[in-house]
C-alpha cells in the first residue's frame, strides 16, 4: 500500500500499526520525509527529532513483535510546542533567552501523550513566551500558514497547527493563555481544543499567565483530539501541578451522540461585533443552521460583562507574566550577559538582550500593573470583572448546553500586516473571556471563507464539560464533512498535501 | 495622566530590562497606549463585587510530607548543566554590591 501518511488520521495510524499494515518506524520515517519535503515552505518546527522519534517507534514495533499490547495513540507523529520539556530536546519557547536551554526533564503532558504510544517528532515554533497572536515574536523565525504561505498561522501555537494543516504531524500539543490554541487553530483550519482550566497538567510548562494557562491538542479530526485528551487526563489529576484537577473521563464515548433537543447559545452582541467579517458571519450563522437541523434548539444568550473582558485580560495576563518571567535572571539557565561588573547589571543586560521586544512590553506592562498605587487602581478590577464575566458565563450555561461564536473574527491575514502591538491584542476578542473565566473551548473548521478562500472555523465555549464541548465539534465535523466521503471540511492544506511522507 | 519616559525608566529599572538606543522612546509610547486601552476595566472597581483571582475558587497550597523522593532532584550536573557560569557546585555570578567585578 503507497498511501501517504498525510491522508491518516491518528487514531488510523494507531490502527493500521496494531493489525501489522504499516510500522511504527514507516509512519516515523514518513513524517520526517513529510517535514523534510514541506518544512522550507511551513517552517513549522524549531527543532525536529529524528533520533528521537526513531527510537521511540522502535521501541512500539518492538513490543508489537513480542506480543505486547500496544498504547492507544501507539505510533502517531507529535509535534510538542516549545514551551513544554521533554528530555533530549531544547526548550526554547521561541527565545533567545531559552536558545541554549536543554530540558533536564520532561512535562507531564509530554510524557502522557508519550505514555499513549506518541512519536515525539519535534518542537513547533511559537510567538516567543507565547506572546502573540501570529507567531512572528518568534525569536528565530516565522511560520507560514499552510493554506497561503504568505500569511501569518496564528499564534501563539502557530507553529504546532501549521504543523498539523501541512500534513507533517496528525497530532500537536499547543498552549492557550488567552486563545493560542484556537485561534491558529481556525486560522489553520485544524481542529484545537483549550481544556476546561486545570484538565490538562501544567507541570513541565514554560508559565505565562498562571491563572490563564491551559494545554491542549491540535488534530485534524475531533475524533484525534479526543483521542489525546485520553491520553492528556486518562492518567488523573498530576501531583506535580497545584491547579491539576481530577477529570478523567473517555472523550470518545459520546463523540458520536445525537445533539438533538440540546441548546446551542448565540450572544447577538458578538455578531455583530465591529471587526467580524462577513464571511466568517456567514459562516457561523451556516454553522448555527447545521446544529439546528441536526436537532439543536438555538437560543440567545447575553454575557453582558464582555466589554471588559480584553482589559481584564490585559491587566492580569502581563502582570502574571511578569512575574513569571521574572525566574529569567541569567544565573541558573538563560541567556548570561558576559563581563558585568556586577549582579544588578548583568540581570538587567541579561534580560535586555534575551527577550524580544514583545516579550519587553508584556513584563513591563506588567510591572507598572503591578506597582505601588498602580496594582489597586487596575488588578483589582480586572479581577472583580473577572468575577462578573465568570458569573455570566455561568448564567448563560442555565440557558444552553455550549455556545457558538466565531473563533477569529477574521481569516488569517498576512505577515507584517498588523505591526501595532495593542492591535493586535483586539483580534483576540473571542478567545479572551473563556481563560478568564477558566472554561473551555474549541475551534472547529467550517470550509473556506466564501471572499478571502482561507480557513473559517467557530468556536464552542461550554462550561466545565469538555466531553460536551467535543460532542458538538463532532456534531459540526459531521455537519460540514464531503458528503460522499465523510472527510471533514478541511483536511491537509492542499499545497503541502502528499509532498514526501509515502508509507512504503 | 500620560506615562513619561522618566516614569517608564523608573518601571524598566524595578523590572530589570535595561532599556537601549530609542527603546525608551517606543516603551513610553506603547505603554500610553496600552493603559489606555486598560481604562475599560476602571468601571469595574465596584464595592459590592469580590475579586476572583483565580478560576479555581477553593484552590489551595499543596504541602507534602517534608521527605526525599527518589528521582525526584535533580543531579547536581543536570542542575547546572543550563548555567551561564559555574563554579565547582555551584552557580557563579559576578559581585552582588558595587562595581566589584569577579571575586
Amino acid at each position: 500500500m503507497a498511501a501517504n501518511f498525510d491522508t491518516l488520521t491518528a487514531a488510523q495510524i494507531a490502527a493500521g500499526i496494531a493489525a501489522g499494515d504499516f510500522t511504527a518506524r514507516e509512519v516515523t520515517q514518513a513524517s520526517l520525509d513529510a517535514i523534510a519535503a514541506r518544512e522550507d515552505a511551513v517552517q513549522a518546527f524549531l527543532q525536529v527529532s529524528p533520533e528521537l522519534a526513531l527510537a521511540t517507534a522502535d521501541r512500539i514495533d518492538t513490543d508489537r513483535a513480542a506480543g505486547k499490547p500496544l498504547p492507544p495513540l501507539a505510533g502517531v507523529p507529535l509535534a510538542i510546542k516549545d514551551n513544554m520539556n521533554l528530555v533530549g530536546t531544547r526548550t526554547t519557547c521561541a527565545s533567545r533567552m531559552l536558545g541554549n536551554y536543554e530540558s533536564v526533564y520532561t512535562a507531564t503532558c509530554v510524557q502522557r501523550m508519550l505514555d499513549a504510544g506518541c512519536v515525539p517528532v519535534g518542537k513547533a515554533n511559537m510567538d516567543e513566551f507565547a506572546f502573540g497572536s501570529s507567531t512572528e515574536s518568534s525569536a528565530f523565525h516565522p511560520t507560514n500558514n499552510p493554506w497561503d504561505t504568505d500569511r501569518i498561522p496564528g499564534g501563539s501555537s502557530g507553529g504546532s497547527a501549521a504543523a498539523v494543516a501541512a500534513g507533517e504531524v496528525p497530532l500537536a500539543l499547543g498552549s492557550d493563555t488567552g486563545g493560542s490554541i484556537r485561534q491558529p487553530a481556525a486560522l489553520c483550519g485544524v481542529v484545537g481544543l483549550k481544556p476546561t482550566y486545570g484538565a490538562v497538567s501544567r507541570y513541565g510548562v514554560v508559565a505565562f499567565g498562571s491563572s490563564l494557562d491551559q494545554v491542549g491538542p491540535f488534530g485534524r479530526t475531533v475524533e484525534d483530539v479526543a483521542l489525546a485528551m485520553n491520553a492528556l487526563v486518562g492518567a488523573g489529576r498530576d501531583p506535580y501541578d497545584g491547579t491539576s484537577q481530577d477529570c478523567a473521563v473517555d472523550f470518545c464515548e459520546h463523540l458520536n451522540d445525537s445533539i438533538e433537543g440540546r441548546r446551542v447559545g448565540i450572544i447577538p452582541a458578538f455578531m455583530e461585533a465591529e471587526g467580524l467579517t462577513p464571511e466568517v458571519r456567514a459562516a457561523v450563522e451556516g454553522a448555527a443552521k447545521q446544529l439546528e437541523a441536526q436537532g439543536a434548539q438555538l437560543v440567545e444568550v447575553d454575557l453582558p460583562h464582555l466589554d471588559a473582558a480584553i482589559a481584564a485580560y490585559y491587566v492580569i495576563g502581563p502582570a502574571e507574566a511578569f512575574s513569571n518571567l521574572a525566574r529569567f535572571d541569567g544565573i541558573r539557565y538563560g541567556y548570561q550577559e558576559p563581563d558585568c561588573p556586577n549582579l544588578d547589571t548583568q540581570s538587567s543586560l541579561s534580560r535586555a538582550h534575551g527577550f524580544g521586544a514583545e516579550a519587553k512590553r508584556r513584563q513591563l506592562l506588567g510591572a507598572y500593573l503591578l506597582s505601588s498605587g498602580v496594582y489597586d487602581k487596575y488588578y483589582y478590577a480586572a479581577q472583580k470583572a473577572r468575577t462578573l464575566i465568570t458569573a455570566d458565563y455561568a448564567a448563560a450555561y442555565e440557558k444552553c448546553d455550549v455556545i457558538l461564536m466565531p473563533s477569529s473574527p477574521r481569516t488569517a491575514w498576512k505577515h507584517g500586516e498588523i505591526s501595532d502591538p495593542t492591535q493586535m491584542y483586539l483580534s483576540d476578542l473571542y478567545t479572551i473571556s473563556i481563560n478568564i473565566a477558566g472554561n473551555g473551548g474549541v475551534s472547529v473548521p467550517l470550509g473556506l471563507g466564501a471572499e478571502s478562500h482561507l480557513p473559517v472555523a467557530a468556536l464552542v465555549g461550554p462550561a466545565f464539560k469538555d466531553r460536551t464541548l467535543l460532542m458538538f465539534a463532532r456534531a459540526l465535523e459531521r455537519g460540514f464533512a464531503d458528503a460522499a466521503t465523510g472527510a471533514p471540511a478541511l483536511t491537509v492544506a492542499p499545497d503541502f498535501a502528499g509532498k514526501g511522507g509515502e508509507l512504503a | 495622566m500620560a506615562l513619561t519616559q522618566t516614569d517608564v525608566r523608573g518601571i524598566a529599572d524595578y523590572a530589570r530590562i535595561a532599556l537601549e538606543g530609542d527603546e525608551l522612546e517606543q516603551m513610553t509610547a506603547y505603554l500610553n497606549d496600552a493603559v489606555d486601552m486598560l481604562a475599560p476595566v476602571l468601571d469595574y472597581d465596584l464595592p459590592d463585587v469580590e475579586p476572583t483571582f483565580h478560576p479555581i475558587g477553593d484552590l489551595a497550597n499543596v504541602m507534602r510530607e517534608d521527605e526525599e523522593l527518589a528521582g525526584r532532584g535533580l543531579p547536581l550536573d543536570v542542575a547546572l548543566s543550563n548555567a551561564g557560569s559555574v563554579r565547582d557546585r555551584s552557580f557563579r555570578v559576578p559581585s552582588i554590591l558595587g562595581e566589584g567585578g569577579d571575586r
